[in-house]
């Protein structure tokens, strides 16, 4: 039971992780029905740069300066890959130019950065809490509150500001909110940089955790939160959280139990079951519509 | 206030308007009338820049609109109730009518008075007052109606385009509809009326336009058109008023 206890722990730390990713692919997915497969590309960035920071003025200094990188990353993502398919609205333009544009990505930090992993310093001690006998890591935790953080402040500004109700305008009926003088498409280009910049602080998040990185860090990670999206639910804001945390456990779990040659399974499978019982993911609602 | 000059658009290669001229006078309530097909929605898309006219010229107030995006013609002050009302609906009442304002409230449009015309709408359609915190979607089509005409209110705009605001309404909401018309026009609004009640519509208009085909085919004032015997015949249903 405690060792089982242990393991949900841990899963949910690395579950929040693909939740984070998983919502930048939800921003985009809502207003320009289009997403970032370099978004996992945009983790990487994210944390590559915050590790060249954070030697120059130390991890928490470091973190607002690569949410503003992340932030223009994915503005140029969606300028130079994604507006000149919605315009000649093609259908799968943006598919191939987000994902060449993230294998640019890789190459280039591959330039900058190297091929070699390169170590990642803690900015917490590494003594773990306990509580009860589950062993908790500073390190985790930072990941599960920045995480929720990032994803509430972003629901907060959606919510509250009347730029983020234009986002959720153009997510509605993007020809109506044309109407009321807001430039769509400058809403989608936002959408994108938001999406990137919650990839990239992800990235500074959980570069503590697996202590080194390097440019091939983003790619499984990206995938696996498109996984959680879709077993989430695309414009499900709850599901990816819910579905993230899903995936970790099973991830922990099946590594412990059966074998961690196994663990990146039970995502799969779960992911397959779910588009054969609900497509619209667990947590897919009927969009409100009347006419 | 709106000029509109051999204005032609279409979708793709069939052109569906075929050089209109027409107008609507500061103050005017100018009504276009036809049968479905005959263009009125789409010269309504091709004024709010939904749709980019091909050749022609559309100016409001002087300025030439025509081929402007349509957030662009917004802010110039053109607001437009679309067809089949188009509300947010999984946003409140209330963001709905803040979204109408977003040109004033990012300072696009003179933002002064905001809270008058938010008071104007919600005393306007006392219905939406009470629904102010419910989502859009949950709202009955003649609810939503009054919700998109407040909307488009909300930009204080120099000229409304109202497109079809009694489709599928039941009669008595048709009467409350045209009787808020009534109501905007007595306070100075300049607004252009797409209906297919055209007796209803002539009855509440200052001027009239007879659209057949993607032409003009008559035009005149309303009381006028009214008892035009060929206008009648065709649109009226030659009934006797």
């Amino acid at each position: 039971m405690q060792i089982l206890l242990q393991l949900i722990a841990s899963g949910i730390a690395v579950g929040m992780i693909y939740a984070a990713i998983a919502f930048g692919y939800q921003l985009t997915f809502a207003t320009s029905k289009t997403l970032n497969f370099g978004q996992g590309e945009a983790l990487m960035l994210g944390a590559l740069v915050g590790l060249t920071l954070t030697s120059v003025m130390g991890y928490w200094a470091m973190i607002p300066l690569v949410l503003l990188f992340g932030f223009v990353q994915g503005a140029v993502v969606e300028r130079l890959g994604v507006r000149p398919s919605i315009k000649i609205k093609s259908e799968f333009g943006w598919i191939m130019a987000t994902i060449a544009l993230g294998i640019i990505f890789k190459n280039l930090a591959e330039i900058v950065w190297g091929r070699e992993a390169l170590p990642f310093p803690s900015p917490l001690p590494s003594d773990a809490y306990v509580i009860g006998e589950v062993r908790i890591l500073p390190v985790e935790l930072l990941i599960v509150v920045g995480a929720l953080a990032m994803m509430l402040a972003v629901e907060f500004f959606n919510r509250r500001s009347i730029w983020g109700k234009a986002v959720r305008a153009t997510a509605n009926d993007r020809d109506a909110a044309g109407l009321m003088g807001i430039d769509t498409s400058r809403i989608i280009t936002l959408s994108y940089a938001v999406s990137s910049m919650t990839a990239a602080l992800a990235g500074v998040l959980v570069a503590p955790r697996i202590t080194a990185i390097d440019a091939n860090m983003g790619a499984v990670l990206g995938l696996k939160a498109f996984a959680v999206a879709i077993i989430g639910g695309l414009e499900s804001g709850l599901g990816v959280i819910v579905g993230g945390i899903l995936l970790g456990v099973a991830e922990t779990t099946t590594g412990y139990y059966i074998s961690t040659g196994y663990k990146d399974v039970p995502g799969l499978v779960l992911l397959l079951l779910v588009l054969m019982v609900k497509p619209s993911g667990l947590f897919g609602k009927a969009t409100i519509k009347k006419v | 206030m709106l000029q509109v000059e051999k204005l032609v658009a279409g979708y793709g290669k069939v052109e569906v308007l075929h050089a209109l001229d027409f107008k609507v006078e500061q103050g005017q309530l100018v009504t276009l009338i036809g049968s479905n097909g005959a263009g009125k929605t789409t010269t309504m898309r091709a004024l709010s820049g939904m749709l980019t006219p091909t050749a022609g010229s559309i100016r409001l107030r002087d300025r030439e609109i025509a081929g402007l995006p349509s957030h662009a013609v917004a802010k110039i002050g053109l607001a437009h109730s679309p067809e089949g009302r188009h509300v947010f609906g999984s946003l409140t009442v209330d963001e709905n009518l803040q979204l109408g304002a977003f040109a004033r409230i990012t300072g696009s449009r003179p933002k002064k008075e905001l809270q008058r015309d938010f008071d104007r709408v919600y005393t306007l359609f006392p219905r939406l007052a009470e629904r102010r915190k419910q989502y859009a979607g949950t709202l009955s089509g003649g609810e939503q109606q009054m919700l998109a005409m407040g909307r488009a209110l909300m930009l204080d705009p120099e000229i409304l385009l109202l497109d079809e605001p009694s489709m599928g309404l039941a009669p008595r909401l048709v009467e409350e509809v045209f009787k808020t018309i009534r109501e905007l026009r007595t306070a100075g609004v300049t607004m252009l009326l797409v209906e297919q009640f055209a007796a209803a519509a002539l009855e509440v208009a200052d001027y009239g336009y007879v659209l057949e085909n993607g032409r003009i085919r008559h035009q005149g004032p309303a009381s006028q058109l009214k008892t035009d015997p060929a206008v009648r015949a065709a649109y009226l249903g030659g009934a006797a008023h």
